[in-house]
């Protein structure tokens, strides 16, 4: 949450890939052969989605509960999954979607992407669409590309805000300085992420249910894709996390875990694994001393 | 220094003290926990959100309106810091307020200090604590449940996310305000928060490594056939009857390694390995080299190195 970098050539190229992808499934969208959909957004569910997503960005729940709870698709997914009456598969989703974003640092460096936006928004096309989750990680991860958009518009106009502050300081006015600080971006903060957002699932649903029946009956190859994808971004995310982790005397401790999970097969129980962590953790530090790990290289 | 004081004359004993209560100090703490990055912009970054946090402490130690407007502008400048954590500086900074309010020597300059000198270190180190170790740890642990069909999975990391970190802002908020700047930095230097991270970097690692197996998912299924004599053909699968033998689960591990080798020691951007792996996924899928002389039954050859299930046994010729 602290600096923040301009997008790279990369980033451009990335939201232009998105862009051309979520442009070919609309263009696509119309030709197919119509199905029941799985789930149909009304403008209510959209619009609540829409209301999800600007709570994420807002400071409204804690602050904290925002950047650190509804900003996770993890989190967004249970929500939108209850918006729309299931709230399991929901939660799938967001949880699948969560893994590319569970090294997300908003910090220099890290991928220029809006979780947030991903796990609202792209769990509930996926809904929508009635694809598994792991095909839902690459719908995510487009749309989350997409809502950059809305942060980068978001930090530039804010600054305006500020200067606003600067009148009010030069009056000696304290009330007027904190309300400046809320009042203005958050009115405008709604209107950026509260509409496109709500458009979005509403106009959307309809066009990803087309493009997906669409594509299972014309070229079900790029579902396959989808879910080929699906298995590998993952390593993304855990790769990005690892750069802050694993380091120094602490990563054999990478090693016991996973192993720890082949050898007890299909059923890893996570919390299980936790518990045996948190239980080497004390005695690493205990026995071994803090040294080897040291906190820079965390280039935030 | 307030006019009227100077105008009674008086020396800094006389002066009325005014000091701040705890509930101050929580207000602050409050205002700061909601609002620091309700105006996040890249001009001051979290700049108004530090003046906004000081709204109360500065209503109530200053009267006099030329004092009131300089440390509003004071605390109006560009500002920084990972929110949580970083709340020690705004507890140091609340406590040179109050000293300064109350006739110490302690100029703008004292305080820009602080919060410009502090606000680098601890955004790396309130980093690597909120985002780059809980977060991810407690998002682990959640999304292993989820992804079972366990609702209570993003429940649990709700609670126990916003837990965890309102706890430890409040923490470090009043371990700055009651220590001030020199104990902020004794706190730094002292160790214990590496302990702490280190401790967190093995649970972390733990849990990163049960996610690897569980999520990331490389297949091989590259197929030979040996003539065995007598019509019968042999069935040799390299990841069956060759990897997985001597190693289980070596492809997803080997993948997530070469990622993490290629992010930080080749330094490639995350988001030319999101378009190449779905760039590599699409082609993998693509069924350009099907058909019916498809030597493994596949629909393309190159689907074969990920997907065990549509390589099924090859149609029987009819």
């Amino acid at each position: 949450m602290t600096r923040v970098h301009d997008p790279g050539r990369a980033t451009k190229l990335a939201a232009l890939v998105s862009v051309a992808v979520l442009g070919s499934l609309v263009l696509a969208g119309p030709v197919l052969a119509q199905e029941t959909p799985t789930v149909t957004a009304g403008l209510l569910q959209a619009a609540l989605v829409g209301l999800g997503y600007y709570l994420s960005n807002s400071p409204w729940i804690l602050g904290i509960g925002g950047f650190f709870g509804l900003y996770r698709p993890l989190v967004a997914g249970l929500f939108v999954g209850i918006i729309f009456g299931d709230p399991v598969r929901g939660a799938q989703i967001g949880a699948a979607i969560n893994l590319l974003y569970i090294g997300f640092i908003s910090a220099g460096g890290s991928i220029p992407a809006d979780p947030s936006v991903a796990g609202w928004v792209g769990t509930a096309l996926a809904l929508a669409g009635g694809l598994s989750a792991e095909q839902g990680i690459a719908l995510g991860v487009a749309v989350g590309l997409l809502g950059t958009i809305i942060f980068f518009t978001r930090m530039s106009v804010d600054a305006v805000f500020a200067h606003w502050a600067d009148a009010r300081a030069e009056q000696g006015d304290i009330s007027g300085v904190a309300r400046m600080n809320w009042l203005p971006p958050q009115i405008f903060l709604f209107i950026i992420s509260f509409f496109p957002a709500t458009i979005a699932v509403y106009a959307g649903a309809p066009v990803v249910q087309d493009a997906i029946n669409n594509l299972q009956a014309n070229a079900p190859w790029v579902l396959k894709g989808f879910e080929i994808a699906g298995g590998l971004l993952p390593a993304i995310g855990i790769a990005l996390n690892m750069r802050f982790i694993f380091r120094g005397s602490v990563i054999p401790y990478f090693f016991i875990g996973y192993f720890v999970s082949v050898l007890s097969g299909g059923g890893v129980n996570i919390v299980a694994v936790a518990i045996l962590g948190a239980a080497l953790a004390v005695l690493h530090v205990t026995f071994l001393g803090t040294r080897p790990m040291e906190p820079k290289g965390a280039e935030a | 220094m307030s006019t009227e004081m100077m105008g009674m004359g008086g020396g800094p004993d006389e002066r009325q003290k005014v000091s701040l209560t705890r509930g101050d100090v929580q207000r602050s703490f409050w205002l700061w926990t909601f609002f620091s990055h309700a105006n996040y912009n890249y001009e001051r970054l979290q700049g108004t959100a530090f003046a906004q946090a000081m709204a109360p402490i500065i209503r109530k130690l200053y009267k006099d309106p030329e004092d009131i407007k300089a440390a509003l502008k004071r605390h109006l400048v560009f500002f920084n810091t990972e929110p949580n954590v970083g709340g020690i500086i705004h507890g140091a900074v609340i406590a040179m307020e109050e000293q300064r309010a109350n006739g110490a020597p302690i100029d703008d300059d004292a305080i820009n200090s602080v919060k410009s000198g502090l606000m680098g270190p601890l955004a790396g180190i309130g980093d690597s604590i909120s985002q780059g170790t809980i977060t991810p740890i407690l998002l682990s642990v959640g999304i292993g449940l989820a992804a079972a069909g366990n609702i209570l999975g993003p429940v649990l990391y709700l609670v126990a996310e916003v837990g965890i970190m309102v706890a430890l802002a409040y923490f470090f908020w009043m371990q700055g305000y009651d220590r001030g700047r020199a104990g902020v930095i004794d706190l730094l230097k002292s160790g214990a928060l590496d302990r702490y991270l280190t401790g967190a970097g093995v649970l972390g690692n733990m849990v990163m490594g049960a996610l690897t197996f569980q999520f990331v998912h490389v297949y091989l299924t590259l197929h030979f056939g040996f003539d065995v004599g007598g019509g019968q053909v042999k069935d040799f699968d390299v990841m069956r009857d060759l990897l997985n033998p001597i190693v289980p689960g070596l492809l997803p591990l080997g993948f997530t390694l070469l990622t993490w080798w290629l992010l930080t020691r080749r330094r490639v951007s995350a988001i030319w390995l999101l378009v190449v792996f779905i760039v590599v996924a699409m082609v993998g899928a693509f069924p350009i080299f099907a058909g019916p002389d498809t030597p493994f039954g596949c629909e393309s050859i190159l689907n074969a190195f990920f997907q065990p299930e549509t390589c099924v046994a090859a149609p029987p010729a009819s």
